[in-house]
């Protein structure tokens, strides 16, 4: 299968710290001249930030990169040009209001004297490279007209037209859908054919067995092992990838549901190009997980249950009865409370006190007159009682929110959609960005509340956390079903598995 | 320089009143009699009226550009209506034809979803030409004396319009820090996504902030013609720009969520104190508009240094 042993590039004992956290440590990783290099790993990792320093978006802190036996330092983006490096990042760095030959010849337009583009020349050229790679898209079209796959297309011509030696590709499928994945691959082959190198991220395994040479796999900011695929299988890389759990800050089981009365059903619903036929129970005093890569349409789903965005088809029971939830107000009343998982864009209110934050949602119920005026005395016995029950520290309570740290933040948030006494509270990535000691609390939290008898959904990408603390998990791939588990057959290799696409099996 | 910042935040208005009238006292031996004080006040009690009504657009994250043409359209309907409907149903039907100007500016800049800046500015072109289409461009003369009585007269020595002034400041100050509305107001300007998340009616919020922008800038167009009594289709020319500039040297920050409405009162003031000060200074009337648009930049200035001060503090731990 390797056809050319030669490195082209070779990264030495990197490390890379973040205030309070490493973020990769000793990684040692290469690729060769022609070779797809498939990297994986779970969340936190440590992948996103390697092809960053790879970018030149992030400096290393220690290590050395190694190109065609030349140590080299990346220190900028156009440093990462320079030295044939193209990043396809998630979220592409195109310019939606220019057209695609600009957005491909961007910087280095080809020109008319000193500063005048030559347009002829820059659609011609754009033409030319689109064509050699197959690539059906009319050059003088915005790219904000392009559909995902188009755009990635367009990404993947623009690092040609640069003669890219390596090419770093940031889960590349997630968004596609299975015919352009065929059209995705094959031009990966083609590249490959060339001698450029690629370096191919994914959370899906069978594409990394299908496309690479030699697959890495990353924990914790460390690499565990770098294989060849010949000489390795899809479930050794999975037990890789998952490694000995960490249970440092586990904090115990909750009670098991005995009555198992159902608070929440959700039927037959569809949301366009993201959820597809999915039926779920939710039970009263239960967490109920849901677990799923990129792609897989569960905040898409959650949102829509809440109110936020539409779904196409479906139908929703709550405590029994059929409800049509159109907006959050409508899913507050209801007694559906919702975290989400974009604290800054859409959680807190930033310019406001801490006290202010927790009431916003009941503000109208600490009242005298008729609603109008607000009970101060009210508003602060509510604040109080929550703020010692989730243990949430602040310096006074006319403190702006943004001052506080972020698991306090979080308890705020979640505070504010307990206090409107919800009876299912819907929380995605609850612990994302907030430190360990945080996060064991806001479980404790979790754990406590269900016990009360709230039920509770949780979207996670973190799957300790899914294992140690739901009662059920159900994952889903690409919007449809995939798999559930129970306490009992819960284990992290093969939610893996199921998270993408490789088990597929209920119980129950 | 945070502490700096955040010592102005609560008392910087105060001290430039307070740096005004020592240069005034010094300057000018009337500025030491009570009549010329209360003269200056009720000069700034007409943008502090519409700065209320401002300081709500602001806080909850828009901008109004059409109160001086509200102002001059209330003008223009009186002038109109007086003769047949006497003063009190002209002065009604003007406020309430001013309310629905507030109400389009809401549906549109909710509804449709176009920026409030061009939308309101949009308006005040509408409502200028609309104005002057009515009267055919003149100014229309008011036979009805007795309609002086609403903002010329004084109230137990009080000029009216400062008597107008402090019942507003306290309607508006009550309604937006001891109401459900004014904590809607402040956590729509705050961040929206998060309000509507929240459950608030965003849309229903905003419009009627901007209409209680329109009734604001309306009380004050019956207050002048009242004074002048003559409806003027073009009436306060630029005064838009006073008005910002009231709302914005109070201390009411242009990223929303934060009003401060007695920052808003004494600002107006302070602006007056301006006007009267380059008056005595017997420059040309070309340096008051200077001295608006050196002010409003200033106030600017302040709000980028306290919000990016207060960034740094954050993302540094430092605790504000």
């Amino acid at each position: 299968m390797m056809n050319n042993n030669n490195i082209f590039i070779e990264l030495k004992n990197i490390r890379k710290i973040f205030p309070g956290v490493v973020a990769l440590e000793n990684v040692d990783f290469d690729v060769r001249y022609g070779e797809v290099h498939a990297l994986v790993g779970e969340n936190g990792a440590g992948k996103s930030t390697l092809i960053k320093i790879l970018g030149g978006a992030y400096q290393l802190d220690g290590g050395e990169i190694i190109i065609e036996g030349k140590p080299v330092t990346i220190g900028s983006t156009s440093m990462a040009q320079h030295l044939k490096i193209a990043v396809i990042y998630q979220e592409f760095n195109l310019v939606p209001d220019l057209s695609v030959a600009e957005n491909i010849f961007i910087g280095r337009e080809p020109k008319i004297g000193k500063s005048f583009i030559n347009w002829r020349k820059i659609n011609n050229d754009a033409a030319e490279i689109l064509k050699k790679l197959e690539i059906d898209i009319n050059p003088r079209k915005f790219i904000s007209d392009l559909s995902v796959a188009e755009k990635q297309m367009v990404e993947i011509a623009k690092s040609l037209s640069m003669d890219a030696r390596l090419i770093v590709m940031d889960e590349p499928t997630a968004t596609l859908t299975e015919k352009e994945v065929v059209k995705l691959f094959s031009i990966i082959k083609e590249l490959k054919a060339k001698g450029v190198s690629i370096i191919y991220i994914s959370h899906r395994l069978d594409e990394a067995f299908e496309l690479a040479d030699r697959i890495t796999v990353l924990r914790d900011g460390r690499k565990i092992e770098t294989k060849k695929i010949s000489e390795t299988n899809q479930n050794e890389i999975v037990s890789l990838m998952v490694g000995k759990i960490v249970k440092d800050y586990f904090v115990g089981k909750k009670e098991e549901i005995n009555e198992k009365e159902i608070v929440m059903e959700v039927k037959n619903y569809n949301i366009a190009d993201s959820i597809y036929d999915l039926n779920f129970k939710l039970y009263k005093g239960e967490i109920l997980g849901f677990a799923g890569v990129l792609g897989s349409g569960i905040h898409h789903l959650l949102r829509s249950i809440y109110g936020v965005s539409q779904k196409t088809s479906g139908e929703v029971y709550f405590e029994g009865k059929k409800v049509e939830i159109n907006s959050p107000s409508e899913a507050i009343n209801l007694g559906i409370g919702f975290v989400t998982e974009d604290r800054k864009g859409e959680g807190l209110l930033n310019d406001m006190s801490v006290i202010q934050n927790l009431s916003i949602i009941i503000i109208k119920t600490l009242t005298f007159f008729k609603g109008m005026f607000i009970r101060q005395k009210d508003e602060f016995a509510v604040f109080d009682n929550m703020a010692k029950e989730l243990n949430i520290k602040y310096a006074n309570i006319n403190q702006r929110i943004i001052y506080l740290s972020g698991g306090n933040q979080q308890k705020v948030i979640i505070g504010r959609t307990l206090v409107s006494e919800c009876k299912v509270l819907i929380l995605l990535e609850p612990t994302r960005g907030i430190d360990v000691g945080a996060k064991a609390e806001i479980h404790k939290i979790m754990i406590e509340l269900a016990n009360k008898g709230i039920s509770i959904i949780m979207a996670s990408s973190e799957l300790p956390e899914l294992v140690n603390l739901t009662d059920r998990c159900i994952v889903l791939y690409k919007g449809k079903f995939a798999a559930e588990f129970n306490r009992e057959n819960m284990n992290e290799e093969e939610l893996v598995a199921a998270e993408i696409g490789k088990l597929s099996y209920a119980v129950n | 320089m945070v502490k700096f910042l955040k010592l102005y935040e609560k008392i910087g208005i105060f001290i430039l009143i307070v740096l005004a009238s020592i240069f005034l006292a010094i300057v000018s031996p009337n500025f030491r009699n009570l009549d010329t004080i209360l003269g200056i006040i009720m000069q700034g009690s007409y943008g502090a009226i519409i700065a209320f009504g401002m300081t709500y657009a602001i806080t909850s994250g828009g901008l109004d550009l059409s109160v001086e043409a509200v102002m001059g359209l209330t003008s223009v309907i009186i002038a109109m209506l007086i003769p047949t409907m006497g003063f009190v149903g002209a002065i009604l039907i003007a406020i309430t034809a001013s309310c629905f100007v507030g109400l389009i500016n809401g549906l549109l800049i909710t509804k449709m979803d176009v920026n409030p800046f061009i939308t309101t500015l949009a308006m005040q072109a509408i409502l200028r030409g609309a104005s002057l289409l009515i009267t055919g461009g003149r100014q229309i003369v008011i036979s009805q004396k007795e309609f002086m009585s609403i903002g010329a007269t004084e109230l137990f020595h009080i000029p009216t319009p400062i008597v107008y002034m402090v019942v507003l400041f306290i309607i508006f100050y009550i309604i937006l820090n001891m109401t459900t509305f004014g904590r809607h107001v402040a956590a729509t300007g705050s961040n929206e996504q998060a309000a509507k998340m929240s459950g608030l009616n965003v849309s229903l919020i905003k419009i009627i902030v901007y209409i209680l922008v329109a009734f604001s800038a309306s009380i004050v167009g019956v207050i002048r013609t009242s004074q002048t009594l003559i409806g003027i289709p073009t009436m306060a020319p630029g005064f838009t720009l006073n008005v910002l500039t009231i709302a914005i040297l109070g201390g009411t920050s242009l990223a929303g969520g934060k009003g401060n409405l007695i920052g808003t009162l004494f600002a107006g003031i302070f602006i007056s104190m301006i006007y009267y000060g380059l008056n005595l200074l017997y420059v040309q009337i070309f340096y008051q508009m200077l001295a608006v648009g050196i002010t409003l930049l200033f106030a600017l200035f302040i709000d980028g240094l306290r919000n990016r001060y207060l960034n740094v503090a954050r993302i540094k731990g430092i605790r504000v």
